[in-house]
């Protein structure tokens, strides 16, 4: 009767949420084996079954199988279907983790997505509900995804205890806007979050001070915030954080962060954010390190025309995105120096044909 | 005839005539031009002028698309030719052949390509009189030229194919009628072709263009009209579709089987098939890894995709010079299916016709292609082989030797009609890219294995089919091996399904994941070590010096701790330490606002630029600021050179900005989205312009306007086998969500012209996207937005939602549908038409239920029901539900009784009667069937009798088979015993007390006679009388009436007879009529058969 689509088959564990990501997103079937196969706790995280869980909520139709061992899934993708949903995430990771492929499926949505999920909102590996809400959203509205776009931070959560819930709004696309950003501009403004919870709130003002000593050479508009939740919306531990983020002329964003460490003074961790942020900014580009996959993704799926961003050199998770990409969509990258007059210029202009990729799962009418 | 020069006009010099014209003269010269005659006479009409021209050029508008098609070197437009038959679709085609290119084609089969201009090319395409090609042919056909017998005016299948279009897309539409000789009468000619004109213009738009062909010449139509026809054609300007601008696709015009001989001779021809097909590609860029739908046959994958070179190239500049095309570049015309300069493509041979005798120096005679291609083969005085033994390839630019290929590349002998040079180049192209990349190095490999496999028999062969045999064999042991290798993996998900795919996919997975996925992990590793190198420069390095370390990669990986999924990147202490120096600090200051122009230079002053004071610095220096930061070349001048034409270029921007159109941006939002296409479209050019052609292959894909050979794998055996070119071979590129299958909301309308109701779970066929398939709707309506309720059938007038199990389809998507593609079927076919709404993966359609029961026991409000349920778990969940009584009491099911099962307590706002019945309105959700039958009529003998799932009646009917009937479903006279009141019985002691006007009435009826009744009368003689005479009187008056009433039938009966003459003679008179009418029916139809014997003899003559 029906054909069965060409399944793609990985082996490993990594890259698992941008392999599901993109396998729901294209409607291809995806095989993953050998995850942890050599490993002592073989098979599946707890997040990882989480986060098939938030997936199989999120689309409808879609079905995972797998295996006895936990070593191997099959994932038949169906419609992402959006809407409300309630999730929530183990203390084994952030939030961001599991909000990142949301992010990427939920413009494609049949409704608008109101994700709400709860656990740790800031922790060292995922990428903080700040830096979502700051850095992230924003370079969704370079793809014309920018009408009730929106990330509440309701209850902060330090880990490990957690406890903090954001909620996610995104509105529906039909086809993702081509992007052309080549102009990484200069910086214009520096903002930034300092969040203490069950602290003493002095500690985000003394990440502040540290972060200035440094900040203040450069430009005059800076703003650092202190953002203390008190009482029930400052989740279960205690922790501090500070966020910075700096913009150019062309809105192009970059992002660092840096948490509280034991035994580390806040001032360091001011320094320390303030100075990844300026590595950061030293590297350039239109787009930051942490977000080359989403950008390049919006550009796959963008029109039938070329879209071109000026990027910094890819990460290795940037590079093995580029490659399923390609089995995924058919589709590669012209990776070529952005400023061939520079050789110290490490710069690369990403330019794509975008696949015509249209929302299916939009209701007309 | 036509050719003869005419007399040329001479005007009278005197007379009557001229002295009017000379009138007229003078007059002209007074006229002039009158200001006053079109100017308004007052304000108000001046106002409203105004705004009626405005409103008008707002109507001129189209929602700006963007047009796909490329500028340069577009692929040809298809013009189709479709109409009944006999109408002369294939003397217009030749006709229009023969004013292209001056040739005459014996047999025009499949597409014929030619170039019409100097930008434009045309693909020439007949459609037959099958519903299934009408289809294919309206999704693809930029322009139509829809022909009409004019004698016989507008047919069934016409209108079908109008109703296709429009369901797909309206392309142009010309409308051509023909067979206008036939009619003789001046008058009728006049009228039939104003009434065929109205209603062409009723059915495309008003002013749709209709050409007049007369009568046939030499099989030919008259040139003058077959030039003002091709004029029209040229001039069109096409609008893009909006389905054909996000689908690629191909209208085939060779396809060829590359299977192995042998292989088919072993599976007597019932293999799967190899396949190649040729084309120009169309709609927007093609790429190879998305899967193709080929109408009438089903999806396939594409294996490869090769750029040929152009067999029907559009004139080059050399000749742009000329305003006219050249005559040897008319001369150009590509028809593969067709036997066009005496060559025609066989399913498995190339035959060369040559006419009369051949000699090989006869260079007077005029060589067709065939014949030039076969004097070529004879001309070549080396071998392929040693040829390419001379060319030196080298793998890379640094290897010392050259690579040796010992014999000829594949791909050779597929291309029998491009000419020599151009596969040469085609060859390197392929080498080069092998080249290129470590990538495809493998791939190279590969494509030397399959040549060394050649080697080996190249020696003994001269035909095309024995070569492939060995070509395939290398291919499908790694299959044998890729499934060796899946074996050991830990999971057996999904491998029932579809072993052959997985196994497919392993393979080319299996070598990726050899090179990519250790890759990362050694990038990782280096990250710690060595910081300088870039990170993906450091991952290619490693690739090329190490490549013995494969294996020893993947051990290490094994041991390597947990690799986390991790959004961000750790911050490694290390690499901020360079931040705690100051100068460090200062090196990046350029990149912030404040900073200046660029990273300080030692050396190098940027002489004549102030640093800029941040954002509040006028324009001229934001544009040095960038013209200097993109252009830093080492030379000074050169740099100074090009500050200055960026400074100037920004000030004259600035300039034109101020002084042309002072009040500021004039662009409106539809000049502003036009420009904005545009603009993208020049950057879509510009952007891959100097990529080399394999690698913006890999990038953009295929663009359209190439000509490509796609090859196919598993195609079905009877593609081949029962192959006619006389049917379109379309392959139509899918988007990767077009792959899925779900459920397909649409909203559909009967087509009024459809003569019957659709039936929910009835199976009805469609066309949609690229695909015609048939499924089984389940049709619903939006009930008050709270529920979607379930139709029996679809409702007269009127649009409604229809739900079925199919292949997804972008929302707003057309379609239409048809109970049946045969063509023997009376009445028109096209039953519904609409439009794609919604894809899911479920559905929520519901269908009325309801539950009866009837009261056993009732109390005040109260009433205890039975025969609704039969058990009381059955009642536990519809507890709280609403019930109703036929008669309007409203209740509520409270609780199911203990005894006996299934009864259950209910309450009602009334006392219930016994005789009551009550019910329960519920609704029961309903899926449709997931049935999904291509129409796979490309692949019969009889295309057109494709015959998809038929009715439970309509088997039955045709295998003989009685309708089962159960007994308990059988219509029984239903017995509806009296019903019986019993009589009112009020006590006595009630009775009693009752007044009297209340008590009841208990009198029975008098049974003896009464007095009045048994009396005997005696009358007095003056009574005696009056009775008489009241008698006799009595008497006269019935004999009058009776004989009255005896004329009245005579009467009566005269008249019937009147009647009955009356009738006859009209009788008479029709059948009179219906004779003409049978005359002139039988008359054409000879005239049809002669017409047809007439073709059939020119084409004996011919051959």
């Amino acid at each position: 009767m029906a054909q069965p689509s060409s399944v793609i088959h990985f082996s490993g564990h990594q890259h698992f949420r941008n392999r599901l990501a993109l396998s729901i997103l294209s409607g291809k079937h995806v095989r993953i084996d050998r995850i942890r196969s050599e490993d002592k706790n073989p098979g599946l995280r707890d997040y990882e079954i989480s986060l098939l869980r938030l997936l199989e909520k999120f689309t409808n139709g879609t079905i995972i199988e797998i295996s006895v061992t936990g070593t191997a899934i099959l994932l038949k993708p169906g419609v992402i279907l959006g809407g409300t949903l309630q999730h929530d995430c183990p203390t084994s990771r952030a939030i961001g983790y599991f909000l990142e492929p949301i992010i990427m499926l939920a413009p494609f949505a049949k409704k608008p997505a109101s994700v709400t999920l709860r656990g740790i909102t800031t922790d060292e590996h995922d990428l903080s509900a700040d830096i979502l809400r700051t850095v992230t959203l924003p370079h969704l509205q370079l793809f014309g995804i920018s009408q009730g776009l929106e990330l509440r931070i309701k209850k902060r959560g330090a880990a490990p205890g957690g406890g903090g819930e954001i909620q996610f709004l995104c509105p529906i696309i039909k086809q993702a806007k081509t992007v052309n950003f080549i102009d990484p501009g200069k910086i214009k403004r520096i903002r930034g979050i300092a969040h203490a919870v069950r602290v003493n709130p002095q500690l985000s003002n003394r990440m502040i001070e540290a972060s200035r000593s440094i900040l203040n050479r450069y430009i005059p508009d800076i703003y650092l915030y202190s953002d203390v939740y008190k009482g029930d919306e400052s989740g279960k531990s205690p922790g501090y954080a500070l966020t910075l983020q700096a913009e150019s002329t062309t809105s192009a964003i970059y992002c660092a962060e840096a948490i509280s460490e034991p035994g580390v003074a806040p001032e360091d961790i001011g320094l320390k954010a303030t100075r990844a942020l300026l590595a950061e900014v030293e590297k350039g580009g239109c787009v930051d390190q942490k977000h080359q996959c989403l950008v390049l993704l919006m550009m796959v799926l963008g029109s039938e025309d070329v879209g071109r961003c000026r990027m910094g050199e890819p990460t290795s998770k940037t590079i093995q995105f580029l490659r399923d990409i390609r089995s995924f969509f058919a589709t590669s990258f012209k990776i070529v120096p952005a400023d061939t007059a520079d050789p110290e210029c490490t710069q690369l202009t990403y330019s794509c044909y975008g696949t015509g990729y249209v929302n299916a799962n939009r209701t007309l009418a | 005839m036509d050719d003869k020069p005419h007399k040329a006009h001479r005007p009278s010099q005197s007379g009557a005539k001229a002295e009017k014209k000379d009138k007229a003269k003078g007059k002209e010269k007074k006229r002039g031009f009158n200001e006053k005659a079109f100017a308004p006479k007052s304000g108000r009409r001046a106002d409203r002028q105004g705004r009626r021209n405005v409103e008008r050029d707002q109507t001129r508008l189209h929602v700006p698309l963007v047009d796909r098609t490329p500028d340069e070197d577009p692929p040809p437009v298809i013009v189709a030719i479709v109409g009944p038959p006999g109408v002369g679709k294939t003397t217009l085609l030749k006709s229009l052949v023969r004013r292209y290119t001056k040739q005459t084609l014996s047999e025009a089969k499949g597409p014929i390509t030619i170039v019409s201009g100097k930008k434009r090319r045309i693909t020439f395409i007949e459609c037959n009189n099958d519903i299934n090609s009408m289809i294919d042919i309206g999704k693809i056909a930029d322009l139509v030229l829809l022909m009409i017998d004019g004698s016989f005016g507008f047919e069934m299948e016409t209108f079908e194919f109008l109703n296709i279009l429009q369901a797909h897309g309206f392309p142009k539409v010309i409308g051509i009628l023909t067979h206008l000789d036939l009619i003789k009468k001046a008058s009728t000619l006049k009228d039939t072709k104003k009434a065929l004109k109205r209603r062409f213009w009723t059915e495309i738009y008003q002013g749709a263009k209709l050409f007049y062909l007369s009568g046939v010449l030499n099989g030919r139509y008259p040139d003058t009209e077959i030039m003002n026809l091709s004029r029209f054609i040229s001039v069109m300007k096409f609008r893009p579709l909006v389905f054909r601008n996000s689908h690629p696709y191909l209208l085939a015009d060779r396809i060829e089987d590359l299977t192995p001989r042998e292989l088919i001779r072993t599976s007597k021809g019932k293999c799967d098939r190899t396949v190649t097909v040729y084309g120009y590609v169309r709609g927007t860029n093609l790429r190879l890894g998305t899967k193709i739908h080929i109408p009438g046959v089903g999806d396939l994958d594409m294996s490869s995709v090769t750029v040929m070179g152009d067999p029907c190239p559009l004139p080059t500049a050399e000749s742009e010079k000329r305003r006219k095309l050249s005559e040897k570049k008319k001369l150009l015309i590509h028809a593969p299916m067709s036997d066009v300069g005496g060559v025609m493509y066989d399913k498995d041979a190339v035959w060369v016709n040559v006419p009369g005798s051949f000699t090989r120096g006869n260079r007077d005679a005029p060589q067709g292609e065939g014949e030039q291609m076969v004097m070529d083969l004879q001309d070549v005085d080396a071998t392929l082989e040693d040829r390419v033994a001379q060319s030196s390839i080298r793998l890379f630019g640094t290897s010392s030797q050259a690579l040796k290929v010992d014999s000829s590349p594949i791909r050779r002998d597929e291309e029998g009609s491009s000419d020599e040079d151009d596969e040469e180049e085609e060859e390197d192209e392929h080498s080069d890219s092998g080249i290129g990349s470590e990538e495809d190095e493998s791939d190279f490999e590969d494509q030397e294995e399959d040549d060394e496999g050649l080697t080996e028999n190249t020696h003994n062969t001269g035909r095309a089919g024995r070569r492939i045999v060995t070509r395939s064999l290398p291919s499908s042991s790694k299959k044998e091996k890729a499934d060796v290798e899946y074996a050991d993996s830990d999971s057996d998900l999904g491998e029932d399904e579809d072993m052959d795919r997985i196994g497919k996919r392993v393979r080319l997975d299996e070598d990726e994941e050899d090179f990519d996925i250790p890759s990362d992990e050694e990038g990782l590793e280096d990250d710690e070590d060595e910081e300088s190198i870039p990170k993906w420069k450091a991952n290619l390095t490693e690739h090329q010096t190490d490549d013995d370390d494969f294996f020893q990669v993947k051990n290490k990986q094994a041991d390597d701790s947990e690799v986390l999924d991790a959004g961000k990147e750790p911050i490694d202490p290390e690499s901020l330490k360079k931040w705690e120096d100051e100068d460090m600090l200062e090196s990046i200051r350029h990149l912030f606002i404040t900073g200046g122009d660029g990273p300080p230079v030692e050396g190098e002053g940027v002489e004549g630029e102030d640093f800029g004071e941040g954002e509040g610095g006028d324009e001229e220096e934001g544009g040095s600021e960038m013209g200097d930061a993109e252009a830093r070349p080492s030379d000074p001048a050169a740099d100074r050179a090009a500050t200055l034409a960026a400074k100037k270029e920004l000030l004259k921007k600035k300039f034109d900005e101020q002084y042309d159109d002072p009040e500021g941006p004039k662009m409106d939002f539809y000049d502003e989205k036009k420009d904005e296409i545009s603009r993208q479209l020049a950057l879509n050019r510009a952007e891959f312009e100097n990529v080399d052609s394999e690698a913006r292959a890999l990038i953009e894909g295929y663009r359209p306007g190439q000509y490509v050979r796609i090859e196919l794998q598993d195609v079905p055996c009877e593609m081949i086998e029962n192959f006619d070119p006389t049917y379109p071979i379309i392959i139509g590129g899918l988007l990767p969500s077009e792959e899925r299958f779900g459920y397909v909301q649409v909203r559909v309308k009967r087509h009024r012209w459809y003569s019957r109701t659709l039936k929910t779970n009835d199976p009805l066929i469609f066309s949609l996207g690229w695909r015609r398939f048939q499924t089984i709707p389940i049709y619903s309506l939006d009930d008050h937005s709270i529920r979607m309720r379930m139709l029996k059938y679809t409702p007269e007038h009127m649009h409604c939602y229809a739900t079925f199990y199919g292949p997804v389809t972008l929302p707003n998507t057309g379609f239409c549908a048809f109970n049946s593609l045969a063509s023997d079927v009376a009445g028109f076919r096209v039953s519904a038409t609409g439009v794609v709404l919604d894809i899911d993966r479920s559905t929520k359609i519901v269908k009325k239920l309801k539950l009866t029961g009837v009261p056993y026991k009732i109390f005040k409000n109260t009433a205890f029901i039975k025969d609704m349920f039969s058990t009381s778990l059955e009642v536990a969940k519809f507890e709280g539900a609403n019930i109703r009584t036929v008669s309007g009491i409203r209740g509520q099911v409270k609780k199911a009784l203990p005894k006996p099962e299934g009864c259950f307590r209910a309450t009602f706002e009334d006392k219930v009667l016994k005789s009551d019945i009550v019910f329960l309105r519920a609704w029961y959700s309903i899926q449709p069937r997931k049935f999904y039958n291509p129409v796979t009529s490309l692949l019969l003998s009889e295309k057109s009798k494709w015959a998809g799932m038929r009715l439970t009646g309509q088997i039955r009917r045709d295998e003989g088979i009685k309708t089962p009937l159960n007994v308990n479903s059988t219509y029984k006279k239903i017995e509806r015993a009296p019903r019986r009141f019993n009589p009112l019985v009020v006590p006595k002691k009630l009775q009693a007390a009752l007044p009297f006007a209340s008590k009841p009435k208990l009198m029975k009826a008098q049974k003896n006679q009464t007095y009045l009744q048994k009396r005997a009368v005696v009358m007095e003689p003056e009574e005696k009388k009056a009775l008489a005479l009241m008698q006799q009187i009595r008497a006269l008056r019935k004999d009058q009436v009776s004989r009255r009433h005896e004329k009245k039938e005579e009467k009566k009966t005269e008249r019937a007879k009147k009647l009955e003459k009356e009738e006859a003679k009209r009788a008479e008179k029709d059948k009179e009529r219906k004779k003409d009418v049978m005359r002139m029916a039988g008359q054409k139809s000879k005239r049809e058969a002669e017409l047809e014997d007439g073709r059939g003899r020119t084409k004996r003559r011919k051959t």
